[in-house]
Protein backbone atom coordinates (compact mmCIF):
# COMPACT_ATOMS: atom_id res chain seq x y z
CA UNK A 1 0.00 0.00 0.00
CA UNK A 2 1.58 3.31 -0.68
CA UNK A 3 1.51 6.28 1.60
CA UNK A 4 -0.44 9.13 1.74
CA UNK A 5 0.13 12.23 3.02
CA UNK A 6 -1.70 15.40 3.59
CA UNK A 7 -1.27 18.51 5.20
CA UNK A 8 -3.33 20.96 6.98
CA UNK A 9 -3.69 23.34 9.30
CA UNK A 10 -5.36 24.33 12.84
CA UNK A 11 -5.59 26.30 15.26
CA UNK A 12 -4.82 25.58 19.04
CA UNK A 13 -3.29 28.08 21.71
CA UNK A 14 -0.56 27.92 18.68
CA UNK A 15 -0.90 27.49 15.35
CA UNK A 16 -0.40 23.54 14.50
CA UNK A 17 -0.24 21.77 11.23
CA UNK A 18 -1.36 18.40 10.64
CA UNK A 19 0.24 16.01 8.70
CA UNK A 20 -1.46 12.69 7.92
CA UNK A 21 0.11 9.78 7.39
CA UNK A 22 -2.45 6.89 5.89
CA UNK A 23 -0.78 3.38 4.48
CA UNK A 24 2.70 2.16 4.70
CA UNK A 25 5.77 4.30 5.49
CA UNK A 26 8.41 2.47 4.12
CA UNK A 27 11.90 2.28 2.26
CA UNK A 28 10.03 3.68 -0.62
CA UNK A 29 8.15 6.26 1.15
CA UNK A 30 10.34 8.02 3.97
CA UNK A 31 12.41 11.07 1.81
CA UNK A 32 8.99 12.14 0.84
CA UNK A 33 8.12 12.61 4.20
CA UNK A 34 11.50 14.42 4.99
CA UNK A 35 10.89 16.58 1.98
CA UNK A 36 7.60 17.73 3.18
CA UNK A 37 8.22 18.33 7.24
CA UNK A 38 11.16 20.32 5.41
CA UNK A 39 8.79 22.51 3.70
CA UNK A 40 6.31 22.53 6.56
CA UNK A 41 9.19 24.26 8.58
CA UNK A 42 10.42 26.44 5.62
CA UNK A 43 7.22 27.63 5.16
CA UNK A 44 6.92 28.52 9.17
CA UNK A 45 5.11 25.60 10.77
CA UNK A 46 6.44 25.40 14.06
CA UNK A 47 3.95 23.03 15.89
CA UNK A 48 3.56 19.17 13.98
CA UNK A 49 0.85 16.97 14.74
CA UNK A 50 1.30 13.80 12.71
CA UNK A 51 -2.18 12.24 12.67
CA UNK A 52 -0.91 8.26 11.62
CA UNK A 53 -4.24 6.89 12.90
CA UNK A 54 -4.59 5.29 9.45
CA UNK A 55 -0.62 4.31 9.21
CA UNK A 56 -0.69 0.64 9.39
CA UNK A 57 3.03 0.12 8.95
CA UNK A 58 6.52 2.20 9.52
CA UNK A 59 9.61 0.37 8.74
CA UNK A 60 12.97 1.90 10.21
CA UNK A 61 13.14 3.85 7.23
CA UNK A 62 10.40 5.35 8.28
CA UNK A 63 11.84 5.97 11.62
CA UNK A 64 14.54 8.00 10.06
CA UNK A 65 11.68 9.82 8.75
CA UNK A 66 10.32 10.45 11.88
CA UNK A 67 13.31 11.52 13.64
CA UNK A 68 14.78 13.35 10.57
CA UNK A 69 11.02 15.27 11.37
CA UNK A 70 11.79 15.99 14.72
CA UNK A 71 15.24 17.82 13.93
CA UNK A 72 14.16 19.67 11.27
CA UNK A 73 11.16 21.16 13.32
CA UNK A 74 13.68 22.22 16.16
CA UNK A 75 15.57 23.98 13.49
CA UNK A 76 17.87 21.31 12.30
CA UNK A 77 19.19 19.56 10.04
CA UNK A 78 18.34 16.19 10.01
CA UNK A 79 21.95 13.66 10.60
CA UNK A 80 22.58 11.32 6.89
CA UNK A 81 20.28 8.30 7.55
CA UNK A 82 23.39 6.57 6.45
CA UNK A 83 25.57 8.40 9.41
CA UNK A 84 24.87 5.34 11.53
CA UNK A 85 24.41 5.28 15.73
CA UNK A 86 28.28 4.35 16.25
CA UNK A 87 28.76 7.84 14.68
CA UNK A 88 25.66 9.21 16.79
CA UNK A 89 27.33 7.74 20.16
CA UNK A 90 30.50 9.49 19.39
CA UNK A 91 28.71 12.83 19.72
CA UNK A 92 26.02 11.64 22.51
CA UNK A 93 28.09 14.33 24.86
CA UNK A 94 26.80 17.03 23.71
CA UNK A 95 23.43 16.74 24.47
CA UNK A 96 21.84 16.34 28.15
CA UNK A 97 20.03 13.02 29.07
CA UNK A 98 17.36 15.68 30.31
CA UNK A 99 14.10 14.96 27.97
CA UNK A 100 14.85 17.11 24.88
CA UNK A 101 12.17 20.17 23.77
CA UNK A 102 9.85 18.45 21.01
CA UNK A 103 7.38 20.07 18.67
CA UNK A 104 5.68 17.11 17.43
CA UNK A 105 2.92 15.28 18.72
CA UNK A 106 1.89 11.89 17.34
CA UNK A 107 -2.11 11.19 17.11
CA UNK A 108 -3.81 7.77 17.17
CA UNK A 109 -1.17 5.74 16.83
CA UNK A 110 -2.07 1.90 16.08
CA UNK A 111 -0.50 -1.34 18.52
CA UNK A 112 1.65 -1.74 15.37
CA UNK A 113 3.31 0.90 15.30
CA UNK A 114 3.41 1.71 19.06
CA UNK A 115 5.23 -1.73 18.97
CA UNK A 116 7.78 -0.28 16.83
CA UNK A 117 8.39 2.95 18.67
CA UNK A 118 8.69 1.26 21.65
CA UNK A 119 11.28 -1.19 20.81
CA UNK A 120 13.69 1.43 19.26
CA UNK A 121 13.36 3.53 22.09
CA UNK A 122 11.74 6.34 19.70
CA UNK A 123 8.32 6.96 21.80
CA UNK A 124 10.30 8.38 24.64
CA UNK A 125 10.85 11.37 21.95
CA UNK A 126 7.37 11.38 20.53
CA UNK A 127 4.22 12.21 22.97
CA UNK A 128 1.13 10.31 21.98
CA UNK A 129 -2.49 10.94 22.09
CA UNK A 130 -5.28 9.31 21.30
CA UNK A 131 -6.77 11.38 18.75
CA UNK A 132 -6.36 14.79 16.74
CA UNK A 133 -7.94 17.14 19.04
CA UNK A 134 -6.26 15.97 22.01
CA UNK A 135 -2.42 15.91 20.25
CA UNK A 136 -3.87 19.74 18.38
CA UNK A 137 -4.60 20.63 22.58
CA UNK A 138 -0.96 19.45 23.76
CA UNK A 139 0.39 22.68 22.50
CA UNK B 1 -5.90 -26.73 0.29
CA UNK B 2 -2.57 -23.85 1.13
CA UNK B 3 0.66 -24.33 -0.94
CA UNK B 4 3.41 -25.78 1.37
CA UNK B 5 4.89 -22.63 0.37
CA UNK B 6 4.44 -19.33 -0.33
CA UNK B 7 6.65 -17.77 -2.81
CA UNK B 8 6.99 -14.26 -4.52
CA UNK B 9 10.44 -12.67 -6.10
CA UNK B 10 10.67 -9.02 -6.56
CA UNK B 11 13.34 -7.17 -8.08
CA UNK B 12 15.71 -5.20 -6.16
CA UNK B 13 13.42 -1.40 -6.07
CA UNK B 14 12.22 -0.68 -3.04
CA UNK B 15 9.15 0.23 -4.57
CA UNK B 16 8.39 -3.36 -4.71
CA UNK B 17 8.37 -4.16 -1.07
CA UNK B 18 4.79 -3.81 -0.55
CA UNK B 19 4.02 -6.84 -2.65
CA UNK B 20 6.17 -8.51 -0.47
CA UNK B 21 5.06 -7.57 2.69
CA UNK B 22 1.20 -8.05 1.10
CA UNK B 23 2.63 -11.94 0.28
CA UNK B 24 4.05 -12.26 3.91
CA UNK B 25 1.05 -10.85 5.63
CA UNK B 26 -1.53 -12.95 3.88
CA UNK B 27 0.46 -16.48 4.27
CA UNK B 28 1.19 -15.63 8.04
CA UNK B 29 -2.19 -15.35 8.02
CA UNK B 30 -3.45 -18.24 6.57
CA UNK B 31 -1.44 -20.29 8.53
CA UNK B 32 -3.22 -19.75 11.74
CA UNK B 33 -0.72 -16.61 12.78
CA UNK B 34 -1.82 -14.01 15.64
CA UNK B 35 -1.86 -10.54 14.65
CA UNK B 36 1.77 -9.68 16.82
CA UNK B 37 3.46 -12.60 14.69
CA UNK B 38 1.89 -11.38 11.60
CA UNK B 39 3.06 -7.89 11.93
CA UNK B 40 6.46 -8.97 13.70
CA UNK B 41 6.88 -11.38 10.44
CA UNK B 42 6.26 -8.05 8.29
CA UNK B 43 8.37 -6.04 9.86
CA UNK B 44 11.37 -8.11 9.74
CA UNK B 45 10.80 -9.22 6.14
CA UNK B 46 10.85 -5.45 4.86
CA UNK B 47 14.40 -4.94 6.96
CA UNK B 48 15.46 -7.77 5.77
CA UNK B 49 14.62 -7.38 2.50
CA UNK B 50 15.11 -2.87 2.42
CA UNK B 51 18.92 -3.80 3.55
CA UNK B 52 19.63 -6.25 0.48
CA UNK B 53 18.27 -3.61 -1.85
CA UNK B 54 19.33 -0.42 -0.41
CA UNK B 55 23.06 -1.67 0.85
CA UNK B 56 23.55 -5.34 -0.70
CA UNK B 57 22.48 -3.96 -4.29
CA UNK B 58 22.96 -0.41 -3.88
CA UNK B 59 21.50 0.88 -6.95
CA UNK B 60 22.27 -2.24 -9.10
CA UNK B 61 19.76 -4.62 -10.55
CA UNK B 62 19.42 -7.98 -9.02
CA UNK B 63 16.86 -9.89 -7.10
CA UNK B 64 15.51 -11.02 -3.48
CA UNK B 65 13.16 -14.00 -2.93
CA UNK B 66 11.27 -15.10 -0.17
CA UNK B 67 9.50 -18.04 0.67
CA UNK B 68 7.45 -18.38 3.63
CA UNK B 69 6.22 -22.32 5.24
CA UNK B 70 5.07 -23.66 8.46
CA UNK B 71 7.20 -26.38 9.79
CA UNK B 72 5.89 -27.86 12.97
CA UNK B 73 4.58 -24.41 14.94
CA UNK B 74 6.86 -22.32 13.55
CA UNK B 75 6.48 -19.94 10.57
CA UNK B 76 10.20 -20.04 8.26
CA UNK B 77 10.99 -17.28 6.17
CA UNK B 78 13.68 -17.42 3.54
CA UNK B 79 14.92 -14.65 1.88
CA UNK B 80 17.42 -15.22 -1.19
CA UNK B 81 19.35 -12.64 -3.25
CA UNK B 82 22.23 -12.75 -5.15
CA UNK B 83 24.17 -9.46 -3.87
CA UNK B 84 27.49 -9.02 -2.22
CA UNK B 85 27.61 -11.44 0.96
CA UNK B 86 26.24 -9.71 4.20
CA UNK B 87 25.94 -11.39 7.17
CA UNK B 88 23.44 -9.31 9.57
CA UNK B 89 23.51 -11.76 12.51
CA UNK B 90 26.94 -10.76 13.18
CA UNK B 91 26.49 -6.79 13.47
CA UNK B 92 26.76 -5.51 16.53
CA UNK B 93 23.83 -4.39 19.41
CA UNK B 94 22.94 -0.42 19.19
CA UNK B 95 23.39 0.78 22.61
CA UNK B 96 19.96 1.78 23.20
CA UNK B 97 21.20 3.56 26.78
CA UNK B 98 22.04 6.74 24.11
CA UNK B 99 20.09 9.25 24.11
CA UNK B 100 17.74 8.41 21.60
CA UNK B 101 17.21 11.95 19.58
CA UNK B 102 20.89 11.51 18.94
CA UNK B 103 21.45 7.51 18.23
CA UNK B 104 19.02 7.95 15.83
CA UNK B 105 17.19 4.93 13.75
CA UNK B 106 20.44 4.48 12.01
CA UNK B 107 20.92 0.51 12.58
CA UNK B 108 17.48 0.13 13.68
CA UNK B 109 16.40 -2.33 11.30
CA UNK B 110 18.53 -5.38 12.21
CA UNK B 111 17.43 -4.73 15.61
CA UNK B 112 13.73 -4.96 14.76
CA UNK B 113 14.69 -8.13 12.91
CA UNK B 114 16.09 -9.48 16.07
CA UNK B 115 13.29 -8.32 18.10
CA UNK B 116 10.55 -9.62 15.79
CA UNK B 117 11.93 -13.47 15.57
CA UNK B 118 12.96 -16.06 17.63
CA UNK B 119 15.76 -16.86 15.19
CA UNK B 120 17.96 -15.54 12.34
CA UNK B 121 20.02 -17.74 10.41
CA UNK B 122 22.29 -16.95 7.79
CA UNK B 123 24.63 -18.87 5.25
CA UNK B 124 26.36 -17.80 1.71
CA UNK B 125 23.85 -18.73 -1.32
CA UNK B 126 25.94 -21.26 -2.95
CA UNK B 127 27.23 -19.70 -6.50
CA UNK B 128 27.27 -16.07 -4.56
CA UNK B 129 24.31 -14.33 -2.42
CA UNK B 130 22.84 -14.73 0.68
CA UNK B 131 19.99 -17.06 2.52
CA UNK B 132 18.94 -15.58 5.44
CA UNK B 133 16.00 -17.59 7.23
CA UNK B 134 13.96 -16.09 10.02
CA UNK B 135 12.11 -18.29 12.19
CA UNK B 136 8.89 -17.22 14.49
CA UNK B 137 6.81 -19.31 16.26
CA UNK B 138 2.76 -19.34 16.28
CA UNK B 139 2.89 -18.90 20.16
CA UNK B 140 2.51 -16.43 22.22
CA UNK B 141 5.26 -15.06 23.62
CA UNK B 142 6.00 -14.08 27.09
CA UNK B 143 5.40 -10.21 27.77
CA UNK B 144 7.83 -8.04 26.18
CA UNK B 145 9.53 -5.84 28.27
CA UNK B 146 9.03 -2.52 27.94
Amino acid sequence: MALHTTVEHADGRVPVVVLTLAGELDASSYEGVIATVRDIYANGGRHLVMDISELTFIASSGLVALHSSLRLMRGEDPPDPEYGWAAMRAVSNEVSDATPQTNIRLSGTQSAIQKVLDRTGLAALFPSYPDRAAAIAAF
Amino acid sequence: MLPEVQRLRIPADVARLAEMRSLIRGAAQDRGAPSDVVDDLVQAVDEAATNTIIHGYAGRPGWVEVTLALVGRDIKVTLEDAAPAFDPTTRPEPDMSVNALVRGPGGMGIHLMRLATDRLDYRARDGGGNVLTLTRSLDPRAEEDG
